[in-house]
């Protein structure tokens, strides 16, 4: 089982640069952007920067969002065209799937590391000797590094399974059905918004308590759901 | 070269690719209708058919790259479906293969040692040069010439005991397709010098291709796929026996079809080549030099065209470049 789902996980990482290398990049654009917004806001407020726009930078959720997208696409690429190469050479689609995991666990593992260490030189320099705020940030767990490295590393895994999800739809079902299941998502997020704004009284103390674990337990069911989805995608899917 | 399947007794003879009753439909079409064949292992298979015959639906069936409708596929006795080590032992790089963006070609050169352990990298690397494929291109940027010349890289140096090439000369101009002939044989070759040592069994290739008199001199055997069936499965000779050509005014052909199957027909003024099914005896050949018929045998090229013309064509005829008209 290993020596198979091995032969797809060195398929997915056959270009490390765009699985290892990009999310860092993109985690040290996320850094330099915030320190370059607070340069500017300084020059106009100040140095060091007032409480107030730390607090602001502190709220701020930039880092998570700034992930995803690319990550996405790396899922979506990994469900179709490694596909592609992977049963051209020979796998077998539960091996490509769990070589491909494999891939993505390990994608999001380091771009977690990436963060904790990058949480490490904000608080080591003062938060970039400016004040700056990028991963020290309460959506991270206000500089905890448990709960950054694995507020990242989910977000992370989601944003891949999800597009390995996606990705895999397309290959087994076409275009309509993979637009279906986008319509379908978006409304299922709305529905899980709704109830929990209806029922914010009992659930606000809960992820008040858990801080930004909750975060992280709620990602966890995300990737269970789309990983399940894109393994039964990925057996009905062709070439 | 590849081991043999563990779903079988050490030493036994490999029964190779088995087809039963094989269907595949894309929703109200059916594309392949209850193929039925035996691939035994160690040969050059010829896959040749028209365009839209089933060629690549079929080896992508064998691949497990498409779901077959129904029948059945065994691959030395193993059915492929989820089989790691049956997929472990095939590699099929079709015609438009898709690959990551991102992947240059030494990108995915690199990787398939990791899914082919008899790997070559000796092949590959003399494949690349010879090809003049660059290796630091990424996928996309390649043009057709280099993407079938990449395919057939990987395939030829894959070790893969089955090997399926799919039109694997699209864009290769003649002196690259001599390089893909000669390399082909070389993979046979050697691979048939490894089994005689017992070290493996031969490698099995299945290649489909239009350009069939330049591949006949390496097929050893022909599967001509028509409507989605095999309409004939035989030797290259055999198959060029199966038919001939008649050559003469009308009535003269016609006469001599009488009670033969005529594949296709072509004419010139009243001069009629056509192309019947069967053999000639010593009479008939006696009849056809009184009636001044020329008998001619046919090329596989011909056979091929002839079988999926259904016996009526506006091509020009095989030795003639001019108007035709049906026959009947």
């Amino acid at each position: 089982m290993i020596t198979y789902s091995r032969r797809s996980l060195r398929l997915y990482l056959a270009n490390r640069q765009d699985v290892l290398a990009v999310p860092l990049y993109t985690l040290g654009a996320l850094v330099l952007l915030s320190v370059l917004v607070s340069i500017v806001i300084g020059i106009a407020t100040g140095f060091p920067l007032s409480v107030s726009v730390q607090d602001g930078f502190r709220a701020s959720s930039g880092t998570i969002w700034a992930l995803p997208g690319f990550l996405a696409t790396v899922g979506i690429m990994a469900a179709t065209r490694n596909f592609a190469m992977a049963l051209a050479f020979g796998s077998t689609r539960r091996h490509f799937w769990l070589g491909t995991m494999a891939g993505f666990v390990l994608t999001a593992a380091v771009t977690g590391v990436g963060a904790v260490v990058a949480l490490g030189l904000e608080r080591l320099t003062g938060h970039w000797f400016v004040g700056a705020y990028a991963l020290d940030v309460a959506a991270l767990g206000n500089g905890n590094v448990a709960q950054t490295f694995g507020v990242v590393f989910v977000v992370a895994l989601v944003a891949m399974t999800a597009g390995a999800m996606f990705g895999t739809v397309y290959r087994a079902f076409g275009a309509k059905t993979t637009a279906l299941l986008g319509v379908a998502c978006v409304v299922l997020l709305f529905v899980a918004i709704a109830v929990i704004v209806g029922k914010w009284g009992s659930l606000g103390p809960l992820v008040d308590g858990w801080g930004a674990w909750a975060g992280v337990a709620v990602g966890a069911v995300l990737i269970v759901v789309t990983a399940a989805g894109s393994y039964a995608a990925c057996q009905r899917a062709s070439v | 070269m590849t081991t043999p399947t563990a779903a079988l007794p050490a030493g036994a003879a490999l029964p190779g690719i088995t087809l039963r009753g094989l269907t595949k439909n894309y929703g109200a079409t059916e594309v392949l209708t209850d193929v039925t064949a035996t691939l035994t292992p160690g040969r050059i298979y010829g896959l040749l058919g028209a365009n839209g015959t089933g060629k690549t639906t079929l080896l992508a069936c064998i691949a497990g790259h498409t779901f077959r409708t129904g029948g059945e596929i065994l691959i030395d006795g193993q059915d492929p479906r989820e089989h790691a080590p049956t997929l472990a032992r095939l590699c099929f790089v079709h015609e438009d293969q898709a690959y990551n963006d991102a992947f240059s070609v030494a990108d995915i050169l690199a990787v398939m040692p990791a899914f082919h352990p008899d790997w070559d990298p000796d092949t590959a690397t003399r494949l690349v040069r010879r090809f003049r494929i660059p290796r630091r291109t990424r996928s996309r940027k390649l043009s057709r010439g280099q993407r079938s010349a990449l395919a057939i890289t990987l395939a030829l140096a894959s070790g893969a005991a089955y090997t399926f090439l799919d039109e694997p000369y699209l864009g290769l101009d003649a002196t690259a397709r001599g390089i893909f002939y000669d390399e082909l044989l070389a993979a046979y070759a050697a691979s048939h010098e490894q089994a005689a040592s017992g070290a493996s069994a031969p490698r099995t290739f299945v290649m489909s291709t239009h350009l069939i008199d330049e591949a006949a001199e390496l097929i050893e055997e022909v599967l001509v796929l028509e409507g989605g069936r095999i309409v004939l499965q035989a030797d290259v000779d055999d198959a060029r026996r199966t038919a001939f050509l008649a050559r003469g005014f009308e009535a003269d052909v016609l006469a001599l079809a009488v009670g033969r199957e005529v594949l296709s027909t072509r004419r010139l003024g009243g001069i009629l080549t056509a192309t019947i099914r069967g053999d000639l005896s010593v009479d008939d050949r006696r009849c056809a030099t009184e009636a001044r018929v020329s008998i001619e045998p046919t090329t596989l090229q011909e056979l091929v065209a002839a079988i999926g013309q259904h016996g009526e064509s506006d091509q020009p005829a095989p030795h003639y470049a001019t108007e035709s008209s049906p026959v009947q």
